[in-house]
C-alpha cells in the first residue's frame, strides 16, 4: 500500500535562517499553515513560569493592525479558524484563502499588540483554568506527577505557571519575552494545501522574509534523573473515580531506540482497540477501569518526555491497578513480545500511519517534527522498514534499557478507600 | 456535496448502504449506523443501547473477545464506536486492500454476539466506571441537568450512560432481548467512502448482509409537550468556579429552521466575534468562556448557551446580560456583516467535514440517520445557508428565543451561597408575538458516548480541555474536528 503514497514536500531557508516548508496534497480542498518557534516554557527564567503559555495565550488577542476582534474577523472572513499557544501559530482555512492565512500568521506571530487589558484578561483566564485544575483529580494527579517526574526541570511544572506567577506578569514582560524567543533562526514554518510545492514557497518566503530578531543564547536543562526508589504520593479528593499516573523520566525522539519503544508501547499500552496488554487486562479482562494507557514514546521531543503510565478507576482498585502496572512492566522488561505481538504491532503501526497523512494539519504537524527532530521529509517512506526490522530482542533490550519498575513515580488523586 | 458520487444499496430486507468512491489515499472508512439509541430504551434499560456497544466487541459466534480489535490492528487499521440518543455508529478505517474485512465483522456481530455471562459482568464495571467518570466532570453534570429539565416526557431526558441502578440490575438475558428486538438489517445502513469499487462493494454487501432477518420497526416516543414556562435548576460541583446552562428547545436535524439556527449559533455565541464573547468575555469581563451551540436530533432538540464566570461575579448578573443579548437579537436581527461572516465560516466548517474518507462516512451517516430527508439533504446543505436572509433569521430566533422558552442551570462552587434568581425571565420584555407560536419543533445535543477514551494523557491546557469539555456537546452542525483520529503517528 505505501508504494502508492508519494509525500511531495520541499523546504527553503531564508536569509533570516527561517526555515520554510511547504506540502502538496493536490486533491485538498483545505489548507493549514503553522508557524513553530522555540519559545517554550524550556526557555523561561526562574522568575518567569509560565510566561511562554500566556505570551502565547496573547498571540490571539490582537496584533498592531487588529483589536482582538477585528482579528477575530479577519479570521472568520477566510473562513479559518486559528490556534495560538506557547511558540505556535496555527491557522487552518479553505485553500482558496491561502495566501491570506500565511499572511495572517505572520502578523500573529510576529506583532502581536499585548494590550495591557487584553494581557490582564487572559491572566484572569488562566487564573480561572488554575482554579478549575485545582478541583480537577485528573490534573492534580497529572501535576504532581510531572513534578515528581521532572523535578526542576521546566517540564516539571505546569505551562501555565501558578497562579502567583501569573498575576504577577505585566504587558511588558510578555513583550520582552516575544522579543527574545520569537526570531527566526530555529523557526519552521510549514503549510500544506492543493498548491504547488514551489508556489507555496514563494508565499511563505514574501510573507516571512522581513521577519527579524537576534538569536538568544540559550541554555539546555539539565535531564532529569530517575527517582530513587517508588516516591508515591495520594491527594484525597471526593470524587467517583481516583486517577493514577506512574512512571519516570522517558526518551528523546532522537534516541536510538525509539522505533523500539514504540513497538513496545503498542505492545504495552497504546495498542489500538484493547489489544495492548495493560489494557487488555485492566479493562477487558479485570473490568477496572474505562480509560488507562502507558507509553514512554509519546511526549519524546527534543527534551526527553516520560514514561507514563495512567488509569482512572475506584478506590478499591487503585493498588491493583499500580500492581498490574508494575508487573507488566517487569515482564517486558524481562521477556520479549511474543512473535504474534511483534508481527501484530508491525502490521498495525505499518498500515494504519498512511492515516495521518489525510489531514494538511496533520502533515504540517508531521513535517515540522521531521525537520526538528531531523528525520528527513523522507522519513514517512522509511518508517514502515524501520518498523518490520524491529525484533523481539530489540523490544525487549529497549525495554529493560529505558524502563524501571522499582524507581518510579507515582501520584494520584480523587476517590480514596 | 453532490449525490451524484453516492451509490445507493437497497436490499429486500430493508438494509440500505451508501457507497462513494474517493481514490486520493487507498483508504476505505466504514459506518454502520443503528437507529437505535437510548431513545429506544424502555423504562429500566437506560443505558443499555450504550452498553450493548461496548459489548459488540466482546464476542461472537466467529470473534472471539478481543479478535474484532486485534484483526483490525493486524490489518494495520482502527475501529470505533459511539452512542447517542438516536443511534449507535461502528466504524472501521482500513486500507483499499483489506477493508471488505470490516463488511464481514458488521454482518457476523449484527446477529451473532453471544453476550457471555462472566464477560458481561465485567464490562458492566467498565460501563460504571465510564459513568463515575462523567460525574467527575463538572460540565458533564451541569450538561445532563438541563438537559433532564428541558426534556421532562421525552426518552432524551435520560442520559445516553443511563443510570447506575439499571445498569446494575440488568443482566446478559436482558441484554440478549434488547438486541434482538433492536438490532436488524432494517434498523441499520452502512456508509463506506475510499478506494472501493462500489459496483464490487454493492455485491460483497448483498451476499454478507443480504440473508439477515429484520427486527420489528422502532417503538413510538412520547412527544415532549411545549414548555411553557421557564425551567431553573441548580447544581453544585466541587471547586470555585461557577458556570451557566441555558437551553431552549428547537427544531428537527435538517428543517430549514435547523440552517438558521446555525447561523444565530454563529452570531450570538458560538465564535470569537459573537455578541456574548464580546460582550461577557470581552467588555463586561464577568465570563472567562462563552459559547453557544445548535444541537440538532431526530427529534425536535436544543439550542444551548453555556458560560464560566470569573470569580467573583454574580452569576444571576451574567444570565441577565445573556438574556439582554438574546432579546436584542429577537428585535434588531442579525447585521449584514454578521450574517456574511456566519456564512463563510460555515462554508469552510462544511468543506473540512470532508476532509478525510472517515469526515465524509459519519457526515452522510449523521444526515442519513437524523435528518429529515436523510442523505439526500446533503445536496441541499450549502443552498438552503445562502436562501436564508436576516429577515427569516430574525423570525427563527423569535421563533425560540422568548424569555419563557429557557431551561437554565447553575452550577455553583458547594459552599456558595443559593440566592434566587430574581424570576430573570419575567422581568424581561413580554414575548414577542412570533414567540408564542415558537416550539412546535424541537430537537437536541448530542450526548454521545463512546466505546474509548482519550488515549493521551491530556497535555493541552486547562482552559482547552475546558472548553473542550463544554463542546462535548457540539456533536452536529458544521464543525471542523472529525470523531476519530485514527492514524498512529510516524
Amino acid at each position: 500500500m505505501s508504494s502508492r503514497i508519494q509525500l511531495r514536500c520541499a523546504e527553503r531557508e531564508l536569509k533570516n535562517g527561517l526555515c520554510c516548508i511547504a506540502l502538496q496534497s493536490p486533491e485538498s480542498s483545505t489548507f493549514a499553515v503553522s508557524l513553530s518557534l522555540a519559545a517554550s516554557q524550556i526557555e523561561e527564567g526562574d522568575d518567569e513560569h509560565g510566561l511562554a503559555y500566556l505570551t502565547g495565550s496573547c498571540l490571539e488577542e490582537g496584533t498592531r493592525r487588529h483589536s482582538a476582534v477585528e482579528l477575530a474577523e479577519a479570521v472568520e472572513n477566510i473562513g479559518g479558524s486559528l490556534s495560538t499557544a506557547a511558540g505556535s501559530v496555527t491557522i487552518q482555512c479553505p485553500a482558496d484563502e491561502a495566501a491570506r492565512a500565511i499572511r495572517l500568521v505572520r502578523t500573529v506571530g510576529l506583532e502581536p499588540a499585548f494590550d495591557p487589558r487584553d494581557v490582564r484578561r487572559v491572566q484572569a483566564e488562566i487564573l480561572s483554568e488554575i482554579e478549575a485544575d485545582d478541583a480537577d483529580p485528573r490534573a492534580v494527579a497529572r501535576r504532581d506527577f510531572r513534578r515528581g517526574v521532572f523535578g526542576e526541570h521546566p517540564l516539571g511544572r505546569p505551562s501555565y505557571g501558578d497562579a502567583k506567577t501569573i498575576a504577577g506578569f505585566r504587558a511588558a514582560d510578555l513583550e520582552r519575552f516575544h522579543r527574545t524567543w520569537y526570531a527566526p533562526r530555529g523557526a519552521i514554518v510549514a503549510a500544506s494545501g492543493p498548491a504547488p510545492v514551489e508556489e507555496t514557497l514563494d508565499v511563505l518566503a514574501k510573507a516571512f522574509r522581513s521577519f527579524r530578531g537576534a538569536d538568544s543564547p540559550r541554555t539546555a536543562p539539565l535531564d532529569p534523573e530517575m527517582p530513587h526508589g517508588r516516591n508515591e504520593s495520594h491527594v484525597p479528593m471526593d470524587r467517583e473515580q481516583v486517577h493514577v499516573y506512574l512512571g519516570h523520566p522517558g526518551v528523546r525522539r532522537s534516541n536510538p531506540d525509539f522505533v523500539p519503544l514504540l513497538v513496545m508501547d503498542h505492545v504495552l499500552g497504546t495498542g489500538p482497540g484493547f489489544t495492548s496488554r495493560v489494557t487488555r487486562r485492566l479493562r477487558d479482562e479485570m473490568g477496572l477501569c474505562y480509560a488507562v494507557s502507558a507509553s514512554i514514546t509519546q511526549g519524546a521531543g527534543l527534551h526527553p518526555g516520560a514514561f507514563t503510565a495512567y488509569i482512572g478507576t475506584s478506590a478499591a482498585n487503585r493498588q491493583r491497578s499500580i500492581d498490574v502496572f508494575l508487573e507488566e512492566i517487569r515482564r517486558i522488561r524481562s521477556e520479549p513480545p511474543t512473535p504474534d505481538e511483534l508481527r501484530d504491532v508491525q502490521e498495525y503501526l505499518t498500515g494504519s500511519y498512511v492515516f495521518g497523512l489525510e489531514r494538511n494539519s496533520n502533515l504540517v504537524g508531521y513535517a515540522i517534527r521531521a525537520r526538528r527532530y531531523g528525520l528527513g521529509y523522507d522519513y514517512i517512506h522509511r518508517y514502515p522498514d524501520e518498523v518490520r526490522a524491529v525484533t523481539r530482542e530489540d523490544v525487549l533490550r529497549a525495554a529493560a534499557t529505558h524502563l524501571d519498575a522499582e524507581r518510579v513515580v507515582i501520584a494520584s488523586a480523587g476517590a480514596t478507600v | 456535496m453532490s449525490l451524484e458520487g453516492v451509490h445507493e444499496v437497497r436490499l429486500d430486507n430493508g438494509f440500505r448502504a451508501y457507497l462513494v468512491e474517493r481514490r486520493e489515499l487507498p483508504l476505505v472508512a466504514t459506518v454502520l449506523w443503528y437507529r437505535v439509541g437510548s431513545r429506544d430504551e424502555r423504562t429500566g434499560e437506560t443505558g443499555l443501547a450504550h452498553f450493548l456497544e461496548h459489548m459488540m466487541f466482546k464476542g461472537t459466534d466467529r470473534y472471539a473477545k478481543g479478535q474484532i480489535d486485534l484483526l483490525t490492528a493486524k490489518l494495520g487499521g482502527s475501529n470505533n464506536a459511539f452512542t447517542d440518543h438516536d443511534g449507535t455508529a461502528y466504524h472501521f478505517s482500513l486500507a483499499s486492500d483489506r477493508w471488505e474485512t470490516a463488511l464481514e465483522i458488521e454482518a457476523n456481530r449484527m446477529k451473532n454476539c453471544l453476550f457471555d455471562p462472566a464477560e458481561f459482568d465485567a464490562e458492566r464495571n467498565v460501563v460504571l466506571d465510564e459513568l463515575a467518570r462523567g460525574e467527575d466532570d463538572p460540565w458533564n453534570v451541569l450538561w445532563q441537568a438541563t438537559e433532564a429539565l428541558a426534556f421532562q416526557v421525552h426518552p432524551y431526558h435520560h442520559p445516553v450512560i443511563g443510570y447506575a441502578e439499571d445498569l446494575r440490575r440488568v443482566d446478559a438475558e436482558g441484554m440478549r432481548t434488547f438486541y434482538r428486538r433492536n438490532y436488524g438489517p432494517n434498523r441499520a445502513f452502512l456508509v463506506v467512502v475510499g478506494d472501493i469499487d462500489h459496483e464490487r462493494a454493492a455485491e460483497r454487501i448483498a451476499e454478507l448482509f443480504g440473508s439477515l432477518e429484520p427486527v420489528p420497526d422502532r417503538d413510538p416516543v412520547l412527544v415532549e409537550p411545549v414548555a411553557r414556562h421557564e425551567r431553573r435548576g441548580v447544581v453544585r460541583a466541587p471547586g470555585s468556579l461557577t458556570r451557566i446552562a441555558m437551553a431552549c428547545r428547537t427544531c428537527r436535524m435538517g428543517e430549514r429552521d435547523d440552517f438558521a439556527l446555525d447561523f444565530l449559533s454563529h452570531v450570538i455565541g458560538s465564535s470569537k466575534t459573537s455578541r456574548l464573547h464580546r460582550r461577557l468575555v470581552l467588555e463586561e469581563e464577568v465570563a472567562t468562556y462563552v459559547t453557544s451551540h445548535n444541537e440538532t436530533r431526530l427529534d425536535p432538540g436544543l439550542f444551548w448557551i453555556l458560560a464560566e464566570l470569573h470569580a467573583g461575579v454574580d452569576v444571576e448578573r451574567v444570565e441577565g446580560l445573556i438574556r439582554e443579548e438574546l432579546s436584542k437579537l429577537c428585535d434588531e436581527g442579525v447585521e449584514a456583516a454578521e450574517q456574511r461572516r456566519a456564512r463563510v465560516q460555515i462554508r469552510s466548517s462544511y468543506l473540512f467535514e470532508d476532509e478525510t474518507v472517515l469526515d465524509t462516512a459519519l457526515k452522510i451517516g449523521r444526515f442519513e440517520a437524523l435528518a429529515s430527508g436523510g442523505h439526500r439533504l446533503l445536496e441541499n446543505v450549502l443552498p438552503t445557508y445562502d436562501e436564508i436572509d436576516r429577515r427569516e433569521l430574525r423570525e427563527v430566533a423569535q421563533r425560540y428565543f422568548g424569555p419563557e422558552a429557557w431551561s437554565v442551570v447553575w452550577s455553583l462552587p458547594e459552599d456558595a451561597e443559593l440566592r434566587r434568581p430574581a424570576a430573570t425571565a419575567r422581568k424581561r420584555r413580554t414575548r414577542s408575538k412570533a414567540a408564542t407560536s415558537a416550539a412546535k419543533a424541537i430537537k437536541a445535543p448530542a450526548a454521545k458516548t463512546s466505546r474509548t477514551a482519550a488515549k493521551k494523557p491530556a497535555r493541552k491546557p486547562a482552559k482547552k480541555v475546558a472548553k473542550k469539555a463544554a463542546k462535548k456537546a457540539a456533536r452536529r452542525a458544521p464543525k471542523k474536528s472529525a470523531a476519530a483520529k485514527p492514524e498512529a503517528r510516524p
